[in-house]
């Protein structure tokens, strides 16, 4: 080693940059720190309320509890529409990365989802970010708890239980109930500026007709919310008990109508369509309103298939129409009854007798009565009886249009009720005010127009309930009833008040006697098919025959296609002595109202009789000693059964 | 070859003598940063060892045996491997460059077999060996104003560009931050620095613009504005600052940190556990965390001023500086003051191939602290003593 190894000036200079630089490299990284340390402090101590209360946001979440749907029951407590329990599996789209690979993770639990793959993409793309949309609905136990189990490994997957509506009766309420269906954009803008958040849970239904949608706001109840501790993935983790604000559950509302009843009726029409409405004449409350066909309001509830819908909506007799409020007919010979009155209060006498020799001339035009025969001398209640036309064109205009206008109107007919639910048509019985209204370049009513407006014919139409409420007028005698349809919202009764109707006492009873003789004298148009067979109850009616279609022939009234037929009509009451019960058939293209609307009226009649305990006392009177056990074993004695305490009336055949 | 008069000659190469030179304080301060990020782990883990609080411990225990076994290498054996080791890092890297895997949009790693690196990491301590080397041999003149300091600016600045090429822009980062201090410390002219800051801050906005991946320009963007889009990009930012700021003075307690526990702090066991730390064991714990560091930054920069070779001291100083940047850089990203770069905190991150660089980086220190009194030749061979 020749040369040093080691230069200690450069050395001691080398070291002692270092070490100043050192020092320097040590201040700044302490600075670094220091700055660190006072971030922190300042996120932890000064800002640390705000973050805390981020902190518990992002914990916790708020959960809509949907409230249970008000029960809608009959009046004696059935329930027409319930909920039932659903299972359902749930998709959050907004917590998915990759809708295929959910799919078909779903697709191993549950293997239906493979089938429903389409329809749920396109809902996944339609629906709101934070709309949950249904994977699957209805499953059974077994599927539902194996979803459940697998739910949480899968991302934005949830299964839930919760309620769904269920219609007990299928299609006897589907019109006067309606139905609840899944949230339009429609509904939510009618909601106005607040919509209810509860609008758009996947689970909620909301009211789509009648009283579903009536009553939608005393059904729906308060949601509830659930208090939910979730992790980032929006999995609930735990739930806070003391979180938790139980829904408040809708209000139950009670129908006036009687489920027993109601549903029989559509069981008589079978497969014909038409209405039948029933109401109690003194209280006004109705009973049964039944539209035939019918559908079934619970494929609404999750949704009806478009093919399903068509089919529904191009059927000719119009299932999804409501005919006992919503469609109105040519009342036919029910009218007479009305014009009756309308003579009467014109002041003509009851007993004063018309000639019918089966046709009427007027003009230069011949009128028919449906008797070619005729009828021969008829009084006002043999002019009901034998349902005579002759009698009517030839007094018809001694009442003059528009008495029978104002008649009408006092008996229901042409007018709009203040019933609860919505899609009355007015109907319209015609005066000379109307035609000066309606037809401009013919303002002038012309006397022959009163020939057909009097038996019910030309512009006159009413609804199937204006016919029930006219006749429970008619049978009532004093008061001007009004219908309605519910009985009770919540625990709240409804109770009416009715005004008198201003028709003298007396006149109406020549009606009812006239109504009396249609049904229970031999020849009365109705007699065959008013037997009630239920002892001294008796039925009082009228038919009625209203024209569809104007014939080529007049004497030959057929036609062979349905849509051209005519409507069979009839109108009645019972208990003849002590009325109790008004009921209007009308059956659309039913061809004639005695032969076929009148059996319809009669069982339906029978149901609500033999349902109603005074007249169950009336029918089972005491019997030998040895039936009365079998008699009191049955509460309700079959039709068929029951005896016929009055040998001399025949058995209706 | 001048040794202390005050030991006998041979004395010091002794293994238990050595051992006793360790800097064992140092050791405890780096075993109590490992011991609370097992701790967090532990607690972030679900009050569970597996899958991380344990692993966490047993590659400490593993490092920390080999920390203490390079403390007793010689110092001459690190000089002498200095250039080596840097050589191959770069050729790994270039490596790489050439047949690397891409794993999540970036060529970082390198598998041989079923072995696989990556060699950004090695290069983080191989250049402040290079460098320490480079600045041991050079003059004072050399190191201050000098055309020859064009070398060491190279020896940066290719694996920089290298690895910023991956791309891995927060290693890159560190590399350069690393190298740059060591020149600084090593006695950089102040023009130099002066010159360097001014056309740094005039080229990083063109950087940004012009250079980044968009990922990595969103990054610096939603840096710059976190609250624009809570639910995407700033969502860690935003995250762990809820998480750390609802910790509030003496934190949430452990297991308990809903931020941390429920998922909604990202990366909680490695870039962000931080923030965890912070949520579970408040201010308290922070501030505990940013004491030990500060107080291992202190020790080693304090071993470094011991040093009586300009080798060891650099070496030192170097490894301190890269774990000085790792604490500092990953503190400002979890709160919210830089932009999201994926740099872990030492020992207290889930990770092992971080921790070993920092344990044997630290090896080093120890090193010097042990073989202090070591003077080092200038240019003569390694081998050429031993004649």
């Amino acid at each position: 080693m020749s040369e040093p190894s080691i230069f200690f000036e450069d050395v001691n200079e080398k070291q002692g940059t270092f070490h100043r630089r050192i020092f320097l490299m040590g201040g700044v990284t302490a600075l670094g720190i220091f700055a660190l340390v006072g971030q922190l402090g300042l996120l932890q101590i000064v800002q640390g309320g705000k973050y805390k209360k981020l902190s518990a946001a992002n914990q916790f979440n708020f959960r809509i509890l949907p409230p249970p749907r008000g029960q809608i029951l009959d009046r004696n407590g059935n329930v027409i529409a319930g909920n039932r329990p659903s299972f359902r599996v749930l998709l959050i789209r907004n917590e998915i990365e990759d809708l295929d690979q959910t799919l078909d993770q779903i697709s191993y639990v549950l293997p239906q989802t493979e089938a429903n793959r389409r329809r749920i993409v396109r809902d996944v793309s339609q629906s709101q970010r934070f709309v949950p949309t249904v994977v699957a609905s209805d499953l059974s136990w077994e599927d539902f708890s194996r979803v459940n189990l697998y739910a949480s490994e899968i991302p934005g997957v949830q299964a839930v239980m919760d309620e769904i509506r269920v219609y007990h009766y299928g299609g006897a309420f589907a019109h006067v109930v309606g139905y609840v269906s899944k949230v339009s954009e429609k509904d939510v803008k009618a909601e106005g500026e607040n919509p209810d958040s509860l609008l758009l849970h996947p689970s909620f239904r909301i009211g789509k007709q009648g009283v579903e949608k009536a009553f939608e706001k005393q059904l729906r109840g308060v949601s509830g919310a659930q208090k939910i501790e979730v992790n980032a993935r929006g999995n609930i983790v735990a739930e806070d008990p003391n979180g938790t604000k139980p829904p408040t559950p809708g209000e139950d509302i009670t129908l006036t109508l009687d489920a027993e009843i109601q549903a029989r009726a559509l069981e008589v029409f079978e497969q014909d369509s038409g209405a039948a409405v029933m109401l109690d004449i003194h209280t006004g409350e109705i009973l049964c309103m039944t539209s035939a066909p019918a559908f079934d309001p619970n494929l609404f509830v999750s949704g009806i298939s478009s093919k399903a819908y068509r089919l529904l909506a191009d059927y000719e007799r119009l299932p999804l129409l409501d005919k006992a409020i919503g469609s109105t007919f040519a009342p036919g010979s029910t009218f007479k009854m009305n014009t009756v009155l309308a003579l009467l209060a014109a002041g003509v006498s009851d007993t004063e007798r018309v000639n019918c020799p089966g046709s009427y001339r007027f003009g230069n035009r011949t009128f028919y009565c449906h008797k070619k025969s005729g009828h021969g001398p008829v009084d006002m209640r043999h002019a009901i009886k034998y349902s005579c036309d002759v009698y009517f064109y030839h007094m018809c205009n001694r009442a003059g249009v528009d008495r029978i206008h104002d008649t009408a109107h006092k008996l229901g007919l042409g007018e709009l009720f203040d019933l609860e639910i919505s899609g009355q048509k007015k109907g319209l019985v015609p005066s000379t005010a109307y035609k000066r209204e309606a037809f401009k370049k013919d303002p002038k009513w012309h006397p022959g127009e009163t020939l057909s407006v009097a038996i019910g014919q030309g512009y006159t139409h009413v609804s199937a309930l204006q016919l029930a409420v006219y006749t429970a007028r008619i049978a009532n005698g004093n008061r001007a009833i009004t219908p309605h349809l519910i009985k009770k919202v919540g625990a709240v009764d409804t109770d009416f008040d009715f005004k008198p109707i201003d028709i003298p006492p007396e006149h109406l009873q020549v009606v009812r006697d006239g109504m009396y003789m249609v049904s229970n004298d031999a020849d009365g148009t109705a007699y065959r098919n008013s037997q009630l067979n239920l002892g001294d109850i008796k039925l009082c009616g009228k038919t009625g025959t209203a024209q569809v279609h104007s014939y080529d022939n007049a004497k030959t009234r057929k036609a062979s296609i349905w849509k051209f037929k005519d409507h069979g009509l009839f109108v009645c009451y019972a208990p003849a002595d002590n009325p109790k019960y008004a009921l209007a058939v009308v059956l659309e293209h039913g061809v004639g109202g005695a032969a076929f609307a009148a059996p319809k009226a009669r069982e339906i009649m029978k149901v609500a009789l033999l349902k109603d305990p005074a007249m169950q006392a009336r029918i089972v009177r005491p019997v030998p000693v040895e039936d009365a056990a079998a008699a009191s074993a049955e509460a309700l004695p079959d039709i068929t059964d029951v005896p016929n305490p009055d040998p001399t009336i025949p058995p209706a055949d | 070859m001048a040794e202390s008069a005050m030991t006998r000659r041979g004395e010091r190469e002794r293994y238990d003598v050595k051992l006793l030179q360790v800097d064992w304080g140092f050791a405890l301060v780096l075993s109590l940063i490992a011991g609370i990020g097992a701790l967090v782990l532990y607690s972030v883990g679900g009050m569970s060892w597996e899958p991380w609080a344990y692993n966490h411990l047993l590659r400490f225990g593993l490092c920390f045996v080999l920390m203490i076994a390079l403390s007793l290498v010689d110092l001459r054996w690190w000089l002498q491997l200095c250039y080596p080791i840097y050589a191959v890092s770069l050729l790994l890297l270039v490596a790489v460059e050439l047949f690397g895997d891409v794993r999540m949009g970036a060529q970082r790693w390198l598998s041989i077999g079923s072995f696989s690196m990556q060699p950004s990491e090695f290069m983080k301590l191989a250049i402040v060996m290079a460098l320490a080397r480079w600045y041991h041999e050079a003059g004072v003149k050399d190191a201050t104003l000098s055309w020859k300091l064009i070398i060491p600016l190279s020896m940066i600045m290719v694996p920089v560009l290298l690895v910023a090429h991956q791309p891995d822009l927060g290693t890159a980062m560190l590399i350069l931050l690393t190298g740059v201090t060591v020149m600084i410390v090593a006695g950089l002219d102040w023009r130099i620095i002066g010159a360097a800051a001014a056309a740094g801050a005039v080229a990083i906005p063109f950087f940004v613009i012009f250079v980044m991946h968009d990922y990595q320009r969103d990054r610096v963007l939603t840096f710059l504005n976190p609250e624009a889009d809570p639910s995407g990009a700033g969502y860690h930012i935003l995250q762990s600052k809820i998480a750390m700021g609802s910790g509030g003075l003496l934190g949430k307690g452990l297991g308990l940190g809903s931020q941390s526990q429920l998922n909604f702090l990202p990366e909680k066991h490695t870039d962000f556990i931080l923030a965890a730390v912070c949520e579970e064991l408040g201010f308290v714990g922070g501030f505990t965390v940013f004491a030990l560091y500060g107080l291992a930054v202190y020790m080693a920069l304090r071993i470094a001023t011991l040093s009586h070779s300009h080798f060891g001291r650099l070496a030192a100083a170097g490894t301190t500086a890269t774990f000085a940047l790792y604490v500092l850089i990953n503190g400002a990203m979890v709160m919210g003051l830089a932009p999201v770069v994926g740099v872990p905190q030492p020992l207290l991150s889930y990770g092992g191939s971080v921790m070993m660089t920092v344990m044997i980086g630290f090896g080093l220190v120890m090193g010097v602290k042990v073989h202090r009194y070591q003077e080092l030749p200038r240019s003569q061979s390694f081998f050429a003593q031993f004649e």
